[in-house]
Order: structure tokens, then sequence, then C-alpha cells
């Protein structure tokens, strides 16, 4: 027995029989299995049923035979419907035009809004996210991944701690969380000035208190620097200790550098592949063909598509293929030696504090060994030694 | 001869306990309420209205009536009807036993 719904797909008719030999007629039927059903009598000698539209050409003899006549009254299915939809093709256009312009507007961006920023970061970030091309009207799928707006906003506004990037249906929200910096402080409170490094001390230059060292000394970690008590004896005060005390500090350092390096960059050549994903299947449609590059490395990009509240099994997939080259870098020992100082001294610098000099240095080792010339570098370097120490006063 | 055929089935029909409507050919008829009647195993339809469905059974025919009758589907050896049954009556042809 066929399912009414396999039937609506291949399309029914409704027929009445009418003839002396309606149940011959049936009978009839039955024999020569053309599907019926739904038998209603309505009349005398009239029934009524449903005829499967592909068992309608069969009913002919039948009808012959049995001496009955044979009237459509309605024609109902999927058949049918599609020539209904035929003779109305506006209706139809209009229909498939509105599915299709709400699902161009589902991916697209319809507002932006930011959350918990002060005006002027609020400004501010408006015009990172345009220059993002983040605006009313974009399409969500060639705009970067969220993940990648976040970090480029992120870098953008310093004056915000966090920055969280969320797309929600068509709205862009950021969530804003603003650095709040603590008040700058006035040493105010009564202090000493002691050392924080094992140092000589190079120059001094005391604005308040009472120096306790001059040029030259050799000074401990922790030792006194400059006073807080200031006046005479007997008359003493306690003030706030100010200034900067200048030490020689020497640093020693190891660095070492492989003669030969690999080396791989972008040449710039790249191919950018587009595809749609259904299902995980993937349809390419742009950027067909082979690469060419001997070594590539791949950027993916996917998006996915959205219909009103639903996102949809389709992705779109973009993939940008960047050629790569590799390339032997080859030092002789004299550019290793170079190389290896510069780089020694880089990372010194990164440790030290902003205002630090580096008076001189000494190379006070040099091996090359097993392809790789390994330096011990002796480095003297002038740098604040002051650090804050407070008094505290006892009663 | 066809007696002793039948006389056969219905010897084994017993001892072998085999339902009856197999190795008989007999109908078998399945009510839901007074709403459905599924009829198996019939020999076609002799009269159909609103009040009264005959069929042909392999022995004698079957009465159904009631009102609103619709055949809901109809297959060589089956039949669904729906309505307001009211009775289901066995007609026998002449000497038949009673069922």
């Amino acid at each position: 027995m066929k399912n009414s719904w396999t039937n609506t797909f291949s399309g029914f008719t409704r027929i009445k029989v009418v003839g002396k030999y309606t149940e011959l007629f049936l009978n009839r039927c039955i024999h020569e299995k053309v599907s019926i059903w739904h038998i209603r009598r309505v009349g005398e000698e009239t029934i009524v049923c449903y005829v499967a539209l592909e068992d309608v050409k069969r009913i002919r003899p039948i009808v012959k035979e049995t001496k009955v006549k044979v009237y459509f009254i309605e024609r109902k299915g999927v058949p049918f419907l599609f020539k209904k939809m035929i003779s109305r093709a506006g209706f139809v256009a209009g229909m498939v035009a509105f599915v299709a312009i709400l699902f161009i507007l589902s991916n697209m961006v319809w507002n932006i809004s930011i959350e918990g920023a002060s005006p002027k970061i609020e400004h501010e970030l408006k015009q990172a996210v345009d220059e993002l091309g983040i605006k009313r009207g974009k399409f969500h799928f060639l705009l970067p991944s969220v993940e990648d707006i976040q970090m480029k906003v992120s870098e953008k506004i310093d004056e915000a701690t966090w920055i969280g990037v969320t797309l929600n249906g068509t709205t862009f929200h950021f969530n804003v969380v603003e650095q709040t910096f603590p008040e700058k402080q006035e040493p105010i409170s009564p202090r000493h000035l002691v050392s924080k490094k094992k140092a000589i001390i190079y120059d001094i230059f005391v604005e308040q208190g009472q120096p306790k060292v001059t040029p030259n000394d050799f000074v401990e970690k922790g030792d006194m620097l400059v006073s807080g008590f200031i006046g005479k004896e007997g008359k003493m005060e306690i003030a706030p200790a100010k200034g900067k005390i200048l030490g020689e500090i020497w640093y020693k350092s190891n660095v070492s550098i492989p003669l030969v390096t690999e080396f791989s960059t972008f040449t710039g050549e790249k191919k950018t592949k587009h595809s749609f994903s259904i299902f995980n299947f993937s349809i390419p449609f742009w950027g067909l063909g082979k690469i060419e590059f001997n070594e590539y490395e791949t950027n993916e990009e996917r998006h996915r598509l959205n219909f009103l509240n639903w996102s949809l099994p389709i992705e779109y997939h973009r993939e940008v293929i960047l050629e790569k080259e590799t390339f032997v870098r080859e030092y002789s020992e004299e550019e290793a030696v170079d190389t290896a100082t510069l780089m020694a001294k880089e990372e010194l610098m990164k440790k030290l504090d902003e205002d630090a000099v580096i008076k001189g240095e000494n190379v006070l080792h040099q091996t090359n060994e097993n392809g790789k010339v390994t330096l011990m570098i002796h480095y003297q370097v002038i740098e604040d030694i002051a650090k804050s120490q407070p008094i505290i006063q006892g009663d | 001869m066809r007696k002793i055929n039948k006389m056969v089935r219905k010897w084994m029909t017993d001892k072998m306990e085999l339902p009856a409507d197999v190795t008989m050919d007999l109908p078998r008829i399945t009510m839901i309420g007074q709403l459905h009647i599924y009829i198996e195993n019939h020999r076609g339809v002799l009269k159909f209205s609103n009040q009264e469905l005959r069929l042909l059974l392999e022995q004698g025919q079957l009465l159904i009536k009631g009102n609103h009758f619709v055949i809901k589907t109809i297959l060589p050896e089956e039949l669904l009807l729906e309505g307001v049954i009211d009775q289901v009556i066995y007609i026998n042809e002449g000497e038949q036993k009673k069922r």
C-alpha cells in the first residue's frame, strides 16, 4: 500500500464514476492493480474516489468495459502544483526573491554596538572598526573573523585593557573594559634611598637628603645611598630622600650563533581560493587550478552563512596560499661575531631600564665549534641603582 | 476430492495450530470500535453504498451495515472501511453450515 504522502508527490485526481455497474468498476480496478482509495457513494449510480495520476491512463479500458462514465473533479499533488506555479510565475518569483533577500540581509552587518567605553574610546573604537571595514551593509563572510577583529582592535586601542568582540546575529558587539591607571603617588612619606644592585658609584645627584656615598665607592645590594635624615645633629628632621644615583654595573652574557642558518620568507606571490562547503562537502568556485608554488603556507578563513536566527550548514571558505622561499644564510666568522655582539646587546637592553647606558663592552672569550660561534661578552652599564626604602618611625 | 482436501486442511489447522485464515482462505477481520473494519482475504465488492457493503468471500458473503461508509483503501485482497459500523453479517449459501 502506498502512503498518502508519496501520492502527493506523484499526484492524484479525484474522479466521479457514474454508471450502473460501479461495483464492477471497483472490482476491475482492484484486479488491474489500479490504486484507488477513499471511495464514497454520493448517489444512486455515482461514486467518488481518488486515483493516482500514474494510473489514470489505465482506467480507460476498464471504463469502456464496465460502461460507466468518469468525470475528473479535482487535481492534487506536486505535478499539478508545478503547473500552477508556472502559470503564476510572477508570484513564485516574488516568493523566491523574498527568501533570497532575507538570506542576503541575514548575512549583513546591521548594527555595531559598543559597551562599556568612555565617549573618547568609543569614538576611537568606532574609527578603528570603520578602518577594518566593518560598516553597516557589509557581508559577514567578507570581513575578517571575529578573533582577528578582536586582535586588531585590541592592538589599536591601547587605553582599553580588553575588548571582547562577538557577532550576535547581524550585530557586532564590542565589549570594552577600560584601563584605569593608578594615580601617580608623590613620594611624600619619608624614605631612604638604598642600592638595588652590587655596583660602583659613577655619579650622584641628590635633590633632597643626605648623600652617604661618593663616586667610585663600591656598594653592595641594600647599602644606604641617600639618607632621609637631614639637618644638623640634634636637630634631625626626616624627609623623603630624592635623587639619582648612577652606578656602574658589570654584566656578563653568553651568546652563541650558528654560522649556517636556514630561513623561509614569503615571496609575496599568492593565490586565493574560494569555495562553499555544504555539510562539509566542499564546492570550489573561484581560484581553481593547481598550486604552482614549490613551498607554500595556507591561511584559511571560514564563515558560516546565516538565515535569520539559524546558522545554515553552508560555509563560505577562503584560502590564501602564500608562496614561501627558503634560503640559507652563511656567516663568515667575523660577521657571526658582529651579529652575536649586536644580539647580545639588544638582549641586554631589553633587561635594563630605559635610561641605562652601556658604557663599554669587551669580548672575553670566543670559540668556533661545531659550526657555532660562542661569545662571552662583558658589559659595563651605567644605570640608576637607587631604590626607595621607607623610614618606619617608631614613636 | 475437494471435500477430502478441505477435511485435510481442517485437520491440519486443528492439530498443528496453524492460523485458520492462512490454511483455509478464511477472511481475517479486524475492527476498531465502530470506526474501522479491516478485511483481508475478500474476493471482490458486490455492493457498496453509504449504508451497506457486501463483499464476496471464498465461501459465502460478508454484509456490513452502518452509516457514512467510505472505502479508505482497497487492494486485491484487503479492504479498509471507515464509517459507523452497526452490523457484520455472514451470509451462507444454501446448505453450508452456520458459523
